[in-house]
């Protein structure tokens, strides 16, 4: 696969020599970065590490598969315009939440550096080979989730517009790719260092958080009951937005019935790519790698701030309440500590609070009058279960790090068993990150609802704390802040997270049964819950996390 | 002080997959001695550390160390041990002091007198200054002087090193070197393996060589000199690990890419 898609860029010899490469070290450096990606290796794998060399058509199969359903939603619209509107939207959406969440391993790649900046390589090379690495990555990926969308195309649109379709998501793809410089090249600015770290996850949350609400009230604006026969109108600003070039393009060129309109979009889908690849690859891509070398260097020197005095009690308080052995409280401590510095567990874990955020407030704008009766209603339930959302993240995020080769330390210890770790671990992560929203806004719901349902939001926290270990404890006991992304979310760790929550769901309805059928079944969830609870965290979990499973899968 | 025997190693054998790494050793190590564990890559020198502090459970033959058998007595043996890895790793967004108050915290330790142990340590390296500081900003050698403060909170009575001087500064090696010769007077037994030749010829009471998985020599440098007659432990080395023609080898790489 590797040399087919090097084969691609013999045409482009000329114009990569024009921008000032050496087409054989542009081609060895794009080798290895390939070569690099496709043996990624996924620590859950049976296989041994160097027979994982298919990572890159893995990928492109789950992306054929994702692009399923939406081609599905694609095939009921008649009008090609609006098919291949939303088509570069999706692909656009897509494309951004990659750069976003993937960003070290696609735009701020520098894993192959220590091999290739001792070389003597010429020029451009280097700059151009890493946008060129970038833009194979984003355009596998818009293919692989488009090929359904391209069937379909051809099929209802004719050949011409579905080969048409093709050429217009490599435009895409060159113009997001300049999008994505400028917007990281505006951060980089700000900041250097450490705090750009941080800077880059706090913007990623934003964004994650961003795209919900938009997705949110974006699918409430759709008029479900005619979907076959919508058609987006073209107003003025329609020529300001990406996705209309390449759409008005391919309408314009195998319809060609609007005169000015077809031309304007022609024109634009066809310069601005390549102004925009010529202005990536001319002005801001140089500027870009020596930003990524400040970042590589980082700050040398960063003293960690003390911890606030209220924030302190806050930890004793929590400390007391949910560490109990001695072993345990030292793993509580550091990983209270590390929760708060480990960006992969922040990026993982924080859109959630926006997300719920969104999720309770939406539906009060959708319901008309919903707001003057909501103190009769059921919602508060609702509103209480939801943190599930946030919960749920935390198991798998408390796996993410960079430290894979730090976990000795765990073992080095005179420690009985591991489980003291993942305690200790799970319980830092809840007790600070879900503990205080949750008790804010079950305050909130108390002073709504009446204090009557302040044992209603106990059970909810009794429910969704019991699920959050029984998923933590039941996943496969990889030491804290250790593991890739990839290892992490691969396989069925999707499958579990909607299983959690549909046990949540579930168990929420249960709860407001019981609660119709019978006045006091509070007392009798609350107790049946702790006890639950407490057979989790202090039997069941020796017997779930022990030297030999974990020493199975961490390395030392 | 009277030297007995604190670890007794016998037909330790490891495999990985097919590969074996450790064909059958047998050792006896005794109190207050400084034993350099020498042999090329790939000898076994990290198996064997790795397996005598417990971060391996899975290998054949029988370890005893402080009289109590790896496998049932680790817990025991780990708490009168101190271990230096060969990669300094640690977790990055730590600060030393944090890192040591884990460390003595999980071995039992006061609070308060870890912290001052920390820092008393942290002091000798002229490290105090950055006890505060995140792992992650701190160069190899600094990372290493922090791996080697943490292994000696707890007063271990055996150490096991794993080419503890790796990055270190001059200064800091020659500290290292006068400590390593200090624990042991005080009765401690050092572990020590590592590449570097004319320390572990230095500072060894007891030379110890493995090659391919086998123990090829086992003495202090005075016998083994006595055996080889060779000046210095690097010319045994090369000898006693069948790799005598580095001359040849240096000059066909000369040739290799003057042609």
């Amino acid at each position: 696969m590797i040399r087919f898609i090097l084969s691609l860029f013999i045409p482009f010899r000329w114009f990569i020599e024009k921008m000032g490469a050496d087409y054989n070290q542009f081609i060895r450096i794009l080798e290895l970065k390939l070569t690099l990606d496709n043996r990624r290796v996924n620590p859950m794998s049976k296989k041994a590490k160097n027979d994982q060399r298919n990572m890159l058509l893995m990928q492109s199969v789950t992306m054929i598969f994702l692009g399923v359903f939406f081609g599905i939603f694609l095939s009921m619209i008649k009008s090609p315009f609006t098919f291949y509107y939303l088509s570069h939207t999706f692909l656009m959406v897509m494309m951004a939440m990659t750069i976003i969440s993937e960003f070290t391993t696609i735009i701020f790649d520098t894993s192959e550096n220590v091999i290739i900046q001792p070389l003597p390589i010429k020029g451009n090379t280097i700059s151009l080979a890493r946008n060129a690495h970038v833009f194979i990555y984003l355009a596998l990926m818009a293919f692989n989730l488009s090929v359904v969308s391209i069937i379909i195309a051809i099929v209802k649109f004719g050949i011409a517009s579905g080969l048409i379709f093709i050429f217009t998501i490599f435009l895409n793809v060159l113009f997001t790719l300049f999008l994505a410089n400028i917007l990281y090249l505006g951060i980089l600015r700000l900041a250097t260092g450490e705090q750009l770290k941080n800077l880059l996850m706090y913007f990623q949350v934003a964004i994650a958080i961003l795209f919900m609400g938009a997705y949110q009230f974006g699918i409430k604006m759709i008029d479900k009951s005619n979907i076959m026969n919508m058609v987006l109108p073209v107003h003025w600003y329609t020529f300001l937005v990406p996705p209309a070039f390449f759409s008005g393009f391919i309408d314009g060129v195998t319809v060609h019935q609007h005169g000015l309109q077809d031309l304007i979009f022609i024109t634009e889908a066809l310069i601005l790519p390549f102004v925009a690849i010529f202005l990536t690859g001319k002005y801001l891509t140089p500027v870009f790698n020596r930003k990524l070398m400040d970042l590589e260097q980082g700050d040398r020197m960063t003293k960690v701030k003390s911890e606030k005095s209220y924030l302190s009690l806050w930890y004793r308080l929590m400390s007391m309440l949910f560490a109990y052995s001695k072993e345990e409280k030292a793993a509580f401590k550091l990983m209270w500590k590390m929760t708060g510095r480990e960006r992969l567990f922040k990026q993982s874990v924080l859109p959630a609070f926006g997300y719920i955020v969104i999720m309770i407030v939406v539906p009060f704008f959708n319901k008309p009058g919903s707001l003057s009766n909501i103190g009769k209603s059921d919602t508060y339930l609702f509103i209480l279960y939801a943190f599930i959302f946030i919960a749920a993240t935390l198991p798998a995020a408390l796996l993410l790090g960079t430290n894979k080769q730090a976990t000795w330390v765990f073992k080095s210890l005179p420690i009985l068993t591991p489980a003291v770790i993942f305690r200790g671990s799970i319980k830092a992560a809840f007790s600070k990150f879900f503990l205080p929203f949750y008790l804010i806004v079950a305050s909130g719901v108390c002073i709504v609802w009446g204090i009557r349902v302040l044992p209603d939001a106990i059970i909810a926290l009794l429910v969704i704390y019991l699920l959050c270990l029984f998923m933590y404890y039941f996943q496969n006991p990889l030491f804290p802040f250790a593991s890739e992304k990839s290892a992490v979310q691969g396989g069925m760790a999707g499958i579990k997270v909607f299983a959690l929550m549909a046990v949540a769901v579930a168990l929420g309805f249960l709860h407001k049964f019981l609660l119709h059928w019978f006045d006091y079944s509070n007392l009798l969830l609350i107790p049946l819950y702790l006890g639950i609870i407490l057979y989790v965290d202090r039997v069941m979990v020796y017997s779930k996390i022990s030297w030999k499973g974990v020493d199975r899968i961490n390395a030392y | 002080m009277d030297s007995q025997t604190i670890v007794s190693i016998r037909n330790l054998r490891k495999s990985y997959g097919t590969k074996e790494v450790l064909k059958g050793i047998n050792l006896e190590i005794n109190s207050g001695q400084i034993i350099g564990y020498i042999g090329p890559n790939g000898a076994g020198k990290s198996t064997t550390v790795k397996i005598l502090c417990g971060l391996i459970s899975d290998f054949d033959g029988e370890v005893e160390i402080f009289g109590k058998l790896l496998g049932s007595k680790t817990l025991e043996i780990k708490k009168q041990i101190g271990y230096i890895p060969e990669n300094a790793v640690l977790y990055e967004a730590l600060t030393p002091m944090e890192f040591m108050e884990f460390i003595g915290e999980m071995r039992g330790l006061n609070y308060e007198q870890t912290r001052k142990k920390a820092e008393a340590l942290m002091s000798i390296f002229e490290m105090k200054s950055n006890i505060n500081q995140r792992i992650a900003t701190f160069s190899k050698g600094m990372r290493q002087k922090v791996l080697i403060c943490s292994s000696l909170l707890h007063n271990p009575d055996l150490i096991f090193m794993d080419e503890p001087l790796s990055g270190l500064d001059a200064n800091s090696v020659i500290m290292v070197k006068e400590m390593l010769i200090h624990l042991a007077r005080e009765g401690k037994t050092v572990f020590y393996s590592s590449h570097i030749m004319d320390v572990v010829e230095k500072i060894s009471d007891r030379i110890i060589l493995i090659d391919q998985g086998n123990v090829i020599a086992d003495g202090s440098f005075a016998e083994l000199n006595k055996l080889t007659n060779d000046a210095n432990l690097e010319k045994m080395f090369t000898r006693l690990t069948g790799n005598t023609n580095h001359e040849e080898k240096a000059e066909a790489f000369i040739n290799a890419f003057e042609k």
